[in-house]
């Protein structure tokens, strides 16, 4: 079987790998950017050897459903592994994973509970303090709230926006601001790294989950849905079961430091440590319809 | 009657250049000709707010880029060219020319990080951590990647045709820099200005490090556009605003051209000995260009192979590799027979030349545009299910689609080779009855071996380079 991937990881080629060993077909895939992985499925229209089209920004894949590129593919399984929220219940799209937006702090500068809403850094006491990556990344497009909150992140940034969110951590450390906006993941990552250049940022970053009023702490999720003109579905569905699945979802805990979506599943060490929070219910497909507002958004806020 | 059989092969020849010229530029063509018949429902938010910002940001940046490009490029050029070892420091000359690193890739975390060598030593010997990761920190490394474009038509045009000029400067007086800056510089423009719009075009195109640095080009906005507003109609919109600018590029090119000097001197330039600080001045300066521009990147891969070889899986490697070989060899086959048919066909006549001029505009749209363009010229066919075989994943796309994207890479430096060859070769050759074909053919070809050479490295490099076009139209299973 066939399937375009957004995500690059190495855990998920392990999981491929393990996949054909447990269920003896071999999964072939392209890895590509979605937008782009979708603009082929597109062209390639019924003759598309594509079986399944996974990606780390559910955005994509509410995208992938309104263009008529899924198909509806629905199991006992999946229904059973994903908690309904993370999943679209026509089943063109199944949640996979999840990745918390969430702030890193310096844990000498700022007491714990200080941040508790995304608000609360768009006030002016967090003035030249704020490290924050760029409006092209799509972490940031799908968080965004208002223009209001826009204006004061900006008014607040340490330095330009520019860099990964590993950057973010490390400029941290560095001292050169005091909060920094970033993914769960690349925190587990940093938390689990022996490497020596990142042990200043380990030592000196807390953290904190902020909320956006009552929704929860936003969140991307990863997923996947059947292709429209998959020719194998049978194999797609099987691997959509195994991915949601205990072995799979342990791999993706352990091995990226993502959330697994199904429960009772152990979370990493790292981001156990981290304390729990309460997920943000707004439908990951929303995400997909509210996105080019957020870009004019952005750009009246002067957030490159 | 054999006259006219041969006008008639001639003719049937035009129309075939023509032809592939047509088959390269199809990506751009669904480009350029589709935007006035959509819809693009976040026009006016493209049109109003990024395009203007993303226009400004391209123009800073071409300048910002440009004008060190040259700096460090058009002297160490000339240093290696006309002055005798060490202080030409020869080597540099033959390394830097088979070299070039992905804008995008290690020096610029590894010098400007906020974490980093720089930052750090400034931060511990002058108690500053300045903000390099900014507009003129990008400046700088696009400058230092991409002066090879320049340097390397201005080495080859400053060591041959301009001896005559230099030794009648020098009996007139003039001094070592007068020589460089009224004579050498006007002989060898069009080289150098062939070279700076490679330069232009590569900055105009780079999204990796241009998005790293947090800069706003038109190539960002096209992405913005794309996968930011979901509105691709807009972003082939904002594309095709950056191929008119490339287009006005090649104009101001075609007409600096014009008052440049000419020469069909082909004896090579006296070489002359500096001494004392001036040695150590010559010797200095390549060094720091070579360093910045080559070995510093280099050095920052290699460490971080020897970190990853652990991570690594060799196995891969190494079927990987052999892929990466056989694409980049087909390509450039292909795309070095397009450029040299090109290249005869604007030797020796005019008939088709936008089309070939439309071909070589490829080279200013980012990878995954082109790609975008080329699957919807063949989605068509593909889904009309009149070949056996789809395209869209096949190996003849991806080659269609980097010749597409790289055609200007290879036809430039032919060009140029063959720009200066005096036209009174061709015109005394078809006094004496050859034809076009065989001017080409006897004469051309062989005179601009070297620039060819040139030509197929530098688009090899590109290919193996080229990271999203060749993402998005890999076929599925392994090329074997």
């Amino acid at each position: 079987m066939n399937g375009h991937t957004h995500r690059h990881y190495d855990t998920d080629k392990t999981l491929f790998s393990r996949f054909t060993e447990t269920a003896g077909i071999t999964v072939n895939v392209i890895q590509a950017g979605d937008d782009e992985l979708l603009a082929r499925l597109e062209q390639e229209g019924p003759k598309s050897p594509c079986d399944v089209f996974i990606t780390a920004y559910a955005g994509r894949l509410g995208v992938a459903k309104q263009r008529g590129l899924l198909q509806a593919a629905q199991s006992a399984i999946l229904n059973a592994n994903i908690p309904a929220p993370l999943r679209d219940p026509d089943g063109h799209w199944h949640g996979l994973t999840m990745r918390a937006r969430m702030v890193a702090y310096d844990r000498k500068k700022v007491r714990p509970g200080a941040i508790i809403t995304w608000a609360d850094l768009a006030k002016p006491e967090w003035k030249g303090e704020i490290l924050v990556r760029t409006s092209e990344n799509v972490y940031n497009q799908s968080l965004l709230a208002a223009k209001a909150w826009a204006d004061g992140i900006v008014a607040n940034m340490a330095r330009a926006p520019k860099g990964n969110d590993t950057d973010k951590l490390l400029a941290l450390g560095e001292g050169l601001g005091t909060v920094a906006i970033v993914n769960s993941y690349y925190v587990g990552k940093l938390m689990a790294s022996g490497e020596p250049e990142k042990q200043k940022a380990k030592a000196a970053i807390a953290v904190a989950f902020p909320t956006i009023g009552t929704h929860g702490t936003h969140g991307n999720v990863s997923g996947a849905g059947v292709a429209r003109h998959a020719p194998h579905k049978p194999e797609a569905l099987a691997l959509l079961e195994y991915l949601s699945g205990d072995e799979a979802q342990h791999l993706f805990a352990e091995g990226n430091k993502e959330y697994p979506v199904k429960p009772g599943v152990r979370l990493a060490p790292e981001l156990e440590a981290f304390g729990s929070f309460t997920p943000d219910s707004l439908n990951p497909e929303a995400l997909a319809r509210l996105n080019p507002d957020a870009i004019k958004v952005f750009d009246a806020a002067g957030w490159r | 009657m054999k006259d006219r059989r041969g006008a008639h092969h001639n003719s049937a020849l035009v129309s075939a250049i023509t032809g592939v010229a047509l088959v390269l530029a199809l990506p751009i063509g669904v480009m350029v000709t589709s935007p006035p018949h959509t819809d693009a429902p976040e026009w006016q938010h493209a049109a109003t707010v990024l395009l203007p910002q993303h226009a400004k940001g391209t123009l800073l940046l071409l300048a910002g880029t440009l004008i060190p490009a040259l700096l460090l490029a058009v002297p160490s050029a000339w240093l290696v060219a006309c002055t005798t070892p060490p202080a030409n420091a020869s080597s540099i000359g033959c390394f830097s020319s088979r070299w070039r690193c992905p804008p995008a890739s290690a020096h610029s975390p590894m010098l400007l990080g906020p974490t980093n060598s720089l930052s750090a030593w400034l931060d511990a010997s002058l108690g500053m951590n300045p903000d390099l990761l900014h507009l003129p920190g990008l400046c700088l490394v696009l400058a230092a990647v991409l002066s090879q474009y320049i340097y390397l038509p201005a080495r080859a045009a400053f060591t041959l045709g301009m001896t005559a000029q230099l030794d009648a400067a020098r009996s007139l007086g003039a001094g070592p820099l007068r020589r460089f800056t009224r004579v050498a510089l006007l002989l060898a423009w069009p080289a150098i200005a062939a070279g700076a719009l490679l330069v232009a075009i590569e900055t105009l195109n780079d999204y990796g490090a241009v998005r790293y640095f947090g800069e706003r080009t038109l190539t960002t906005a096209v992405f913005r556009s794309w996968g930011g507003l979901y509105d691709l109609d807009s972003a082939l919109r904002l594309g095709s605003v950056l191929i008119l600018l490339v287009d006005a590029l090649l104009w101001v090119d075609r007409r600096s051209r014009r008052w440049a000097g000419r020469s069909t001197d082909q004896v090579p330039t006296t070489p002359i000995l500096p001494t004392g600080h001036r040695a150590a001045i010559a010797v200095g300066w390549c060094a720091m260009v070579l360093a910045l521009g080559a070995g510093l990147p280099l050095a920052k891969i290699l460490v971080d192979v020897a970190q990853a070889s652990s991570l690594t899986d060799w196995q891969e490697m190494g079927p990987a590799f052999s892929n990466t070989l056989l694409v980049a060899a087909l390509a450039a086959a292909v795309t070095l027979a397009a450029a040299v048919a090109f290249t005869f066909r604007e030797r020796h006549g005019q008939s088709g030349l936008w089309a070939i001029r439309l071909a070589n505009l490829g080279y200013a749209i980012p990878g995954a545009v082109i790609a975008v363009g080329a699957m919807a010229a063949v989605g068509a066919i593909d889904r009309s299910d009149c070949l056996p075989f789809p395209l869209i994943g096949s190996l003849g796309l991806l080659i269609h689609a980097l010749a597409a994207r790289f055609l200007a890479v290879g036809n430039q430096p032919l060009r140029a080779g063959l720009e200066h060859q005096p036209k009174a070769l061709d015109e005394s050759a078809q006094l004496l009855g050859a034809s076009p074909l065989r001017i080409f053919r006897r004469i051309n070809l062989p005179l601009f071996r070297p620039a060819l050479i040139a030509a197929t490295m530098l688009v090899a490099i590109d290919f193996i380079q080229e990271l999203l076009l060749t993402l998005i139209l890999r076929p599925f299973a392994s090329i074997r």
